[in-house]
């Protein structure tokens, strides 16, 4: 105890003191708890709380037992440190919240330590020890929500092994959420169990329940054939394959010239794996890209000589993305690309390498967890469909209503440069079929003039689907636009510069993706870009054209509100609908609608890619799809159905159509033209399922309305069917159908 | 930090478990993925470098202890 000051004799002397009623002196007190806590505590306890030293010498009195307690563990028992914690537990530092919480921990776990840390998480939000002792205690108590949240908290606050580690351990002890589950596979040729933690945790903030399958190590090539593997019987959603290059071409740690062609050899057993996966399993597969840790070996020499090592990895990496690119559902993770763009700590640690064939640094894992995520999100789908902007501070520095439309700060030089680089990202969204929404507190003339006539500003009005600018506030203007646009909160991003407005959000409408956004606009776009609720798989002709769907929509309502009949207004728009059975090109868009649509959805059924590329091509099974037009554009591919097609009965195993063009008739269409065909083929019965789902009210009477007869089922899934030797059903007057590859 | 504050860290144990008697045989979540972890978390802890020699030595808390001091590194209650 070295640091403390007073010889002990001399503290001793002054102890005498405390009996009395002065207060002594803040000295003698810090040097009480330091050498001493149970008395230091005694003395806190019995004293008159009248005569207690006033708040900041308190808590600086506080603070010292805690340190004391935290270097000689158990020098205080539990029920003192508890009366501590429920009479000072408001004064406690975060730290020594912390140190409380870590002594005082019994069984069964007092109330009154959560409150007290809590309080403290209140004033200290990212605190990784505290949150640690927080998720610590809920885990005991066994508040699976509570720590299941904490856990994910401090996951994102601390990212080190140790931590994550923790967490993931920690949840491996609570009951598995109700949440989706998704099944993914990791397989490798060195060690790569320290990247699960990371990977369970994004899954987890996506709302997802990961189960995750490690392969034994180095048995990526055994694993990838099949073959009754042990991948094979996990069953996996998606599947990431991370071989090192330093692994396959062990001559990257030597000086050899001839890389080239023992590195195509290594590309090529990559492609030869993958391809053999692909042909026997349906799930998403995501290899990673070479990479490696030694750097060329003649230095500034390489280029002239050349080729350099790394025009070598890149031709190699060019070899393997291709060869991906041409097998189904695999994709290419730029691994070279992450490790350069990882926002810190060094990417290889020598140590680790040798000490544990890892091959990837706790610095690297991170961002490598997420990328992860960037497949599994949309693969899940999680993907956001709108992103809703605020504006002053956010799409421009500055505040318009004070600064004017031309004090805004905005255009190619900082202050400014930032938001405008922000704008560049935004658009990108537009192009990947996201929209973009505006829900600012502003007056909506001066707001509007900005995104009119401001001469640097990217997004313009035809950019936004919907705006909300007024003074209304943001949770209710969300609803509004929510109803407007026919998509639900969970389909939200809410970007805000401004704390409070983020925690109104948070608090009104959890279910909207409220980001944490940095104080410096020049990380607004970072911080967006990496966002897994962001990403998508593929990009079809509908996520091009939607923004402007949007804009058509608003003139098929102009025209709505002056027809005199709903009919007539249907007969005016002059729709025109092609039901075909699914092609490749179509796949991608059908595997979309599936995954994207809540509302007009038969039984909640989504397909992997790869079994609808396998019905699509199987005579037991017809996908239909139906590609509708009107006067005012194109609605693209709107409606789905996936029908099981036997020799009596044909089976719709799920009907989906986008909420676009919900009371258009198209499922009436599309239902007539599928009776059509099974009649065609003599089957006497056509039959279906309703699931009641959270949010399928739209679609539940589908099979009502169409005279089909329901069996007893119950108020969640019902079987419904109908006798085709009745009157056949009906394509609705107002749609022209064109059928242009029948069955 | 004393090295039975890491170790209680890294293992999820309470700090008072944590012993000069705790070793890689008597706690189960004492496994190779967190030795590692250990290692890396005595490092940054203490800002010394660990050889994989060091690593190997150390099995249990009175070792690590040992491997410390012999960097010269020194912790309260030491």
């Amino acid at each position: 105890m070295s640091h403390v000051a007073a010889p002990l004799e001399v503290i001793a002397t002054r102890f005498s003191s405390l009996a009395g009623k002065d207060a002594p002196d803040e000295q003698t007190l810090i040097a009480l708890a330091a050498v001493d806590p149970a008395a230091a505590t005694a003395w806190l306890l019995e004293r008159d709380p009248a005569d207690l030293p006033a708040r900041p010498r308190l808590a600086r009195f506080l603070s010292a037992v805690a340190e004391s307690i935290s270097r000689s563990p158990g020098a205080v028992d539990a029920p003192e440190l508890l009366q501590i914690v429920r009479r000072f537990g408001h004064l406690l530092s975060p730290q020594h919240a912390t140190e409380f919480a870590g002594a005082a921990r019994t069984a069964p776990v007092d109330p009154a330590l959560e409150e007290a840390l809590h309080a403290a998480l209140e004033r200290a939000p990212e605190h990784p020890a505290l949150l640690r002792a927080a998720a610590e205690l809920s885990v005991a108590s066994g508040q699976q929500g509570r720590a299941h949240e904490l856990l994910t908290r401090l996951g994102r606050a601390d990212s080190g092994l140790a931590t994550m580690q923790y967490v993931y351990g920690a949840r491996q002890r609570l009951l598995r959420t109700s949440s989706t589950p998704v099944r993914v596979a990791i397989v490798s040729s060195f060690t790569i169990d320290t990247l699960v933690p990371y990977v369970d945790l994004e899954c987890r903030a996506l709302n997802l329940e990961p189960h995750i399958y490690v392969a034994p190590f180095n048995s990526w090539e055994r694993e990838m054939l099949g073959e009754g593997s042990g991948l094979q019987r996990f069953e996996p959603h998606i599947v990431f394959l991370a071989a090192a290059a330093d692994d396959l071409i062990p001559r990257l740690a030597s000086p050899d010239a001839s890389l080239t062609t023992a590195g195509e050899a290594a590309v090529d057993r990559l492609l030869a794996a993958a391809e053999r996966f692909t042909s026997w399993s349906s799930a998403l597969l995501v290899v990673h890209g070479f990479q490696s840790v030694f750097r060329d070996t003649l230095g500034p020499a390489s280029s002239r000589i050349g080729p350099s090592r790394s025009e070598v990895m890149n031709a190699l990496n060019t070899r393997l993305a291709e060869g991906l690119r041409s097998l189904p559902r695999a994709y290419f993770l730029d691994l070279a690309d992450l490790v350069a763009r990882r926002r810190q700590g060094a990417a290889d640690n020598p140590k680790l390498r040798h000490m544990a064939s890892m091959r990837l640094s706790e610095h690297v894992l991170r961002d490598l967890g997420t990328a992860h995520a960037q497949y599994i999100a949309p693969l899940m789908g999680r993907t956001r469909k709108c992103v809703v902007l605020d504006l002053d501070n956010t799409l421009w520095g500055g505040i318009v209503g004070e600064d004017g439309p031309h004090g805004i700060r905005l255009g190619d030089t900082s202050p400014g440069s930032e938001f405008r680089e922000f704008q560049q990202f935004l658009i990108s969204l537009l192009r990947k079929g996201i929209l973009l929404a505006v829900n600012s507190k502003n007056n909506e003339a001066d707001a509007l003039e900005v995104i009119r006539s401001h001469s640097a500003m990217l997004l313009r009005e035809e950019s936004f689907s919907a705006m909300r600018i007024n003074w209304d506030s943001k949770p209710s203007n969300m609803l509004s636009l929510a109803a407007e646009l026919n998509i639900g909160l969970d389909s939200f991003v809410f970007v805000d510069d401004n704390e409070k407005e983020r925690a109104l959000m948070r608090q009104a409408h959890p279910q909207v993706l409220t980001p944490e956004m940095p104080k410096d606009p020049a990380r607004y776009r970072e911080t967006l870009e990496m966002l897994p609720e962001l990403q998508v798989l593929t990009i079809t002709d509908e996520d091009r054209s939607r923004t402007q769907q949007y804009v058509e929509r608003r003139q098929r309502e102009q025209l709505r509100l002056t027809a005199q009949t709903p009919e007539g207004y249907l007969a005016s728009l002059e729709i025109a609908a092609a039901i075909e059975t699914a092609s490749p090109r179509t796949l991608p868009r059908v595997h979309q609608l599936f995954q994207r649509t809540n509302q007009f959805n038969l039984t909640g059924i989504r397909y992997e890619p790869g079994v609808l590329a396998a019905r699509s091509t199987d005579n037991a099974w017809r996908i239909y799809t139906a590609q509708v037009s009107d006067r005012f554009g194109d609605h693209g591919l709107v409606a789905t159905a996936v029908v099981r097609a036997e020799r009596d009965e044909w089976k719709i195993e799920n009907f989906v159509m986008s909420c676009r063009v919900i009371g258009y008739g198209i499922e009436d269409a599309l239902l007539a033209r599928v009776a059509g065909d099974a009649r065609d083929a003599d089957a006497r019965w056509l039959a279906g399922e309703i699931v009641t789902l959270p949010k399928n009210a739209p679609a539940r009477d589908f099979f009502a309305r169409n005279a089909f007869t329901p069996d007893a089922g119950d108020h969640e899934r019902r079987n419904w069917r109908r006798d085709l030797g009745e009157n056949g059903l009906m394509i609705p007057r107002w749609i022209s159908v064109r059928a242009d590859n029948g069955a | 930090m004393a090295p039975e504050a890491v170790v209680a860290r890294v293992l999820g144990l309470s700090r008072q478990a944590v012993t000069d008697g705790t070793s890689n045989t008597t706690e189960s979540a004492w496994d190779s993925l967190n030795h590692v972890t250990l290692v890396l978390e005595l490092e940054s802890a203490y800002g010394v470098s660990l050889s994989a020699e060091d690593a190997l030595a150390m099995t249990d808390v009175a070792s690590i202890k040992r491997v410390l001091r012999d960097y010269g590194v020194e912790w309260d209650g030491a």
